[in-house]
């Protein structure tokens, strides 16, 4: 992929660019909200990663103009800033996630990798499949190697939010934000008996497991 | 009074309140005493006016007899000395009959001429008076000129005293009604300035003052107590953020000092550790730091009431959606769970805060609740209609004597020293019921299993 990335601390841009970097992606740095939006606008980006407090024009202003302008590329923002009001502001500007300062880099990779599929991939679906695994949108009906998987509704959301990024990291903020609709951490690992419970109904009676624990991650969903 | 100090005088309410009180006092006055002298001096006038007119008319019936008639009978007028002059002069100018012997006042170039003139008379004892007297001069048809007037000494007497004091009471009147404009607006601006004075007190630095309420329920007393609620809010965000500054200096301390170490031991030849496990430890060590961190700042702000967006909202959804989510993590650590939800939950709430605050509370149950154990969650109306959430489990519960320091921030029970947590879940929940005008209530919970149990409630006003 290639990202462009908007922030104005020397010390945190070079430290985005060596994550993704390092997870194999293009990464171009931009220092100010001005030049920033120029950039976005004359490059070709995959997803833009904007920092929320920049000299001149600052993160909300610029992803609006980038959206004004019919930017299309997805953005997600980095804030110090993370009460819900912050994230609903940056969103309803144009922006498509939002991560909390600070973060690990595993959250920072997932999300921008996880932004990068949803540009690609807008057309509404009606059949998900991974592996063997189908999932019919439209009939609510799992089947894996034409078995049909019984599923709970919050299983089924769980499954889908997966399937729709099969190959990529997901973490457990992002499963809580994007499955539940939390924005707090819960102290007990409650996702994790989720997904085990999940994995427990498309992997148990199966011999190649599709659901993957990442470690020090979270996620994976591969055939 | 120093010239420089006028403008800024004019600018003063009880100046300007003073004036329009004036202006609109006088403007009342003027009227009132308008219609006055129209209904006396002015009726007055066009009495006499009308009694003119009256006597022309007359004259002029004589005339259609002839100039003859007409000189008899203005004649026999002039001679019944009535309120009327009268002179008559032939087409030559010569005099026929009347009270003048010339005419006082230009004959007129038209037909008919109002005149006002003077003339000498007599007083009753024979003395030289100037007098005025008001008429019309009348050009006759076959040539000749009739001229009837009245003397308007008593009549302008008593109009120039109507008339004085109209304008006397006009100046008293406006005099009078500064004096009350002032006395009006200086109470409404000795209001205004106590109030001045209250926020420069707090601009000052002194957050505990407020503006004096009177208790008559006026707009001053409706705006001192906005004031005053506004300044409290204030006194307790600034509080708030002071106390936070203080939790964050003295609980980062510890574990910063403990990473501190760790890292130093890490650097050390005959190291302990592999130093990537060191590393790895510390990168823990900051995690925690950090989710502590995130804990007293959001404490902070939901403390301050600087966050949230109330909404009339239906909370058995959210409590149905945290059942379904941890219900998983207590059968996968045999735990009981029930959920007994009742419906119409109503209540003015931050959906976000209720649900991080009940998760708080349920993470509480789960941890420290041993395996076999039971978890309870209700959630339903107290017998005054409020609305309760309650997280009842089988663990050791809190001692009551313990339960209101354990609400503080940070403070954790010995026994609990060993499971990870900031110590700020319980803290957040009550500062969460009270941003809700609500609380949180700690009590006995299940005792089946010979524990104390620990019963947590958040109570929240029905809306």
């Amino acid at each position: 992929m290639k990202v462009l990335v908007i922030e104005d601390d020397a010390d945190a841009a070079a430290f985005v660019r060596g994550v993704l970097s390092e997870a194999g992606h293009f990464v171009d740095v931009c220092g100010d909200g001005e030049t920033g939006l120029k950039q976005a606008r004359g490059g070709e980006y995959d997803a833009l990663v904007v920092d929320r407090m920049l000299p001149g024009l600052d993160g909300i202003r610029l992803v609006k103009g980038y959206r004004d302008a019919g930017g299309r590329a997805p953005a997600l923002f980095l804030s110090a800033l993370g009460e819900v009001d912050h994230r609903v502001e940056g969103l309803q500007a144009g922006g498509d996630d939002y991560l909390t300062k600070p973060y690990a880099p595993s959250e920072l990779v997932a999300r921008v990798e996880a932004l990068g599929r949803r540009a690609t991939g807008d057309i509404p679906t009606t059949k998900l499949a991974v592996g063997g695994l189908e999932m019919d949108l439209l009939g609510r009906t799992v089947h894996r190697d034409g078995q049909k998987i019984d599923l709970q509704p919050r299983e089924f959301r769980l499954l889908e939010f997966l399937m729709r990024h099969a190959g990529q990291v997901v973490t457990r903020t992002m499963l809580l934000e994007k499955v539940w609709d939390y924005h707090f951490d819960p102290q007990t690992n409650v996702i994790d008996v989720h997904v085990s419970r999940l994995r427990g109904k498309i992997d148990k009676d199966f011999d190649r497991p599709l659901l993957h624990t990442v470690r020090g991650a979270g996620y994976r969903l591969e055939a | 009074m120093k010239i420089g100090s006028l403008p800024a005088l004019t600018r003063t309410t009880t100046f300007r309140l003073a004036l329009l009180h004036a202006s609109i006092f006088i403007l009342f006055s003027a009227s009132l005493l308008a219609y006055l002298y129209y209904e006396t001096a002015g009726q007055m006038s066009r009495q006499a006016e009308i009694e003119l007119n009256n006597e022309f008319q007359e004259l002029s019936g004589a005339y259609r007899g002839g100039i003859d008639r007409l000189n008899q009978a203005v004649t026999e007028r002039s001679e019944a000395r009535g309120k009327f002059f009268y002179l008559l002069l032939d087409s030559n100018g010569q005099k026929l009959s009347g009270d003048f012997d010339v005419l006082p006042a230009a004959a007129p170039e038209g037909q008919v001429v109002d005149v006002q003139f003077e003339y000498d008379a007599r007083t009753v004892d024979g003395q030289p008076s100037r007098r005025t007297a008001e008429g019309r001069i009348s050009r006759l048809s076959q040539g000749g000129v009739l001229m009837v007037a009245y003397d308007v000494g008593q009549l302008g007497e008593m109009n120039r005293r109507i008339s004085d004091v109209v304008w006397r009471s006009a100046a008293v009147g406006f005099v009078l009604s500064l004096i009350g404009g002032v006395v009006i607006s200086r109470s409404a601006a000795q209001r205004a300035e106590q109030l001045a004075r209250t926020t420069e007190g707090v601009m000052a630095g002194d957050l505990t003052r407020r503006a004096p309420v009177h208790g008559s329920g006026d707009e001053f007393d409706r705006l001192s107590e906005q004031l005053n609620a506004m300044l409290g809010k204030l006194e307790r965000l600034v509080i708030s953020s002071r106390s936070a500054g203080d939790s964050i200096a003295h609980d980062l301390r510890s574990p910063l000092t403990r990473l501190r170490n760790r890292l130093e031991a890490g650097l050390k030849e005959n190291a302990e550790d592999e130093p990537r496990v060191a590393l790895a430890k510390s990168i823990d060590d900051v995690d925690g730091l950090l989710e502590t961190f995130n804990a007293v700042l959001r404490l902070s702000r939901v403390q301050a009431g600087a966050t949230g967006s109330f909404r009339r909202t239906n909370l058995k959804g959210i409590v149905d959606e945290l059942a379904e989510l941890y219900q998983p993590v207590c059968e996968e650590k045999q735990l009981t769970f029930t959920y007994q939800p009742e419906d119409d939950l109503y209540v003015m709430a931050d959906t976000h805060l209720i649900a991080q605050a009940m998760s708080n509370l349920l993470d509480n149950g789960v941890k420290y609740t041993p395996e076999g154990g039971v978890l309870r969650l209700t959630a339903g109306h107290a017998a005054n209609g409020d609305v309760e959430l309650s997280v009842i489990d089988s663990g050791p519960g809190i001692p009551a004597q313990d339960r209101e320091r354990v609400v503080e921030r940070f403070v954790r029970l010995e026994q609990s020293r060993s499971e990870p947590g900031s110590g700020l879940g319980l803290s957040l929940a009550s500062a969460v019921a009270e941003a809700h005008s609500g609380k949180l209530v700690l009590g006995d919970g299940d005792r089946s299993s010979g524990r104390l149990g620990l019963s947590a409630k958040l109570i929240l006003p029905a809306a």
